[in-house]
């Protein structure tokens, strides 16, 4: 493998006559490098704060103090990305009103990088989703989802990758199984993939092809289901898959005080996080990356 | 001087090779936003036209109720679950008969389910929203007649007024009971269209006779757009305690 990326790379480099501009990273040597990711699930067009006699969530939420403190954390450290795990529509008049227009107009001032696709974005129909599309300034990644026979063919790519301070970061969306759960005729002819198979294919590609150094998958699956353990989940997602370090979820409305510590096929540990539902909470994680020339990849120190 | 190059090429190569950004520590931390966040104005005056607008169309006035209608239970009735149970099987049995030629032969919901009630004045779009907050849609259940008196002994056990249609006349005495529907006596032997949610026919509220029915459809139709729609066509919005449960 370490061959293969040799090969590639000389491959690459030997088409630019520029060597020395590749040479400029190894001056500055020793630095760290902190990726933030931030992070909300099923947001469910909660726009506005609940109220103060509310009897579960009083007080909490509210996008205008959302974008607060991700406004904050982003000047504390400008290599944010910001992501959302599905399930933006539908849970107030507000997404009755507008279908969904608030939510991704806002979304888009937040600067929300990549969000994927929840069942009850399908509730105005696949139509109702793609109307609202120029109101997002951000993409839609969904790998396990066949579009080709729809609207939104081409709209929604399996995945995307940001580079942020010369970190690669690949992010790819899993969406849960639509039949049954949504109306044939509101999701039309979107095709359901497996997503243990999709993953191994993505993750693969974002590993070796595009050399990612950090690789998420933002999951509507659900993070994982007692009463039916063998369903896919995201726990289970883990287990069976590899070199994925952080699965986002969404769908079960799971409220994890922390992220969930996984192994995965490779014995490697991995997060699972997941952050509730209605914008009541948002998730933060933070990669550390060294760059030290003289250290082989060993352990990650992992603090939750 | 070819080969040198090629050399020096090799070494940045493997000296690149060796400065992999490697992920050497993780922290996370979920954070609950709560009001000691100050809201973003910015934000905040993009949602306000929104707002405005929304609470406008909320506060359109759709029917007039005369009198208020409550869960207060009353034979095993109230007003409101009477008034629910009555507008979903009229709005719902329209399409159920275009689609299957057949007809819902009454409606049963669950007590829980009426979320607000309705106040005597104008009935307005949040009266509907307020009463029906849920995405729930209605479905057509046809059940057995074993299925029917498993329904009657639920009705019966739970104690509470659970909404059924008018097309019910159930009368309870000490240890049984007798059944008429669309007033017909009850016939063990035939099967019976019962209108319902599917959020009920699901298991919800341990309704566990909605589950596994002989057929289920499915008409499309959200149980909250069944009000408005209801409310909508209607001048004045009328529910009294009647005969369909006595005691």
């Amino acid at each position: 493998m370490k061959r293969r990326n040799f090969i590639k790379q000389l491959g690459g480099a030997a088409a630019l006559s520029m060597v020395d501009s590749l040479a400029i990273p190894l001056i500055s040597g020793n630095t760290q490098r902190q990726i933030t990711i931030l992070h909300t699930n099923d947001t469910h067009s909660h726009i506005e704060p609940f109220d103060a006699d509310h009897s579960r969530n009083p007080n909490r939420g509210g996008v205008a103090r959302r974008a607060t403190i991700i406004e904050k954390i982003r000047q504390e450290n400008k290599n944010t990305l910001l992501l959302d795990a599905g399930d933006i529509f539908q849970g107030t008049p507000y997404f009755n009103y507008f279908g969904g227009e608030l939510e991704f107009k806002l979304m888009s001032m937040l600067k929300y990088d990549v969000a994927t696709i929840g069942n009850h974005d399908f509730d105005n129909s696949i139509e109702g989703l793609y109307k609202q599309l120029p109101n997002a300034k951000f993409d839609f990644v969904s790998a396990n989802y066949d579009f080709k026979n729809t609207v939104l063919d081409t709209h929604v790519k399996p995945y995307k990758v940001i580079v942020k301070d010369d970190i690669k970061i690949g992010i790819f969306g899993l969406g849960i199984e639509l039949e049954g759960l949504v109306g044939k005729k509101m999701y039309k002819e979107t095709g359901y993939l497996d997503p243990i198979e999709i993953t191994q294919d993505i993750t693969k590609r974002l590993k070796n092809e595009e050399n990612c150094d950090l690789i998420i998958c933002l999951s509507h699956l659900g993070y994982y289901y007692k009463n039916n353990p063998t369903k896919i989940s995201d726990l289970n997602l883990a287990k069976a898959t590899k070199d994925i370090d952080l699965i986002i979820g969404g769908h079960t409305h799971t409220f994890l005080p922390k992220p969930t510590i996984v192994k995965n096929l490779d014995d490697k540990n991995i997060l699972v996080n997941q952050v509730g539902a209605y914008g009541i909470n948002l998730g933060r994680i933070d990669f550390y990356f060294d760059e030290n020339k003289n250290k082989s990849a060993n352990g990650t120190t992992i603090l939750v | 001087m070819k080969f040198i190059n090629l050399i020096c090429l090799f070494l940045l190569l493997t000296a690149c090779k060796k400065t992999e950004n490697n992920l050497t520590k993780i922290t996370a931390k979920n954070i609950a936003i709560d009001s000691t966040i100050a809201s973003s104005a910015k934000i905040d005056s993009i949602i306000a036209p929104y707002s405005r607008k929304m609470i406008g169309e909320m506060e359109k006035v759709l029917s007039y109720a005369p009198y208020n209608f409550t869960k207060k239970s009353e034979n095993r009735q109230s007003n409101l679950g009477n008034l629910m149970a009555d507008m979903c099987y009229e709005m719902a049995n329209a399409i159920f008969k275009d689609k299957t030629g057949s007809e819902i032969d009454f409606s049963m919901f669950n007590n829980g389910g009426l979320r607000a009630i309705i106040s005597k004045g104008n009935v307005t779009q949040e009266d509907a929203f307020n009463l029906m907050p849920f995405e729930n849609e209605l479905v057509v259940v046809q059940l057995s007649g074993a299925k029917i008196e498993e329904l009657v002994t639920y009705f019966i056990d739970s104690k509470s007024a659970h909404p059924l249609s008018k097309e019910v006349a159930l009368h309870i005495k000490k240890d049984a009971y007798s059944l008429q529907i669309k007033g017909q006596n009850f016939d063990k032997n035939k099967t019976y269209n019962v209108l319902t949610s599917d959020y009920l026919q699901g298991g919800g509220d341990r309704m566990n006779f909605f589950k596994n029915p002989i057929q289920l459809t499915k008409i499309d139709y959200k149980v909250r757009d069944a009000i408005i729609h209801y409310f909508q066509q209607t001048d004045t919005i009328k529910a009294t305690i009647d005969n369909r449960v006595t005691l």
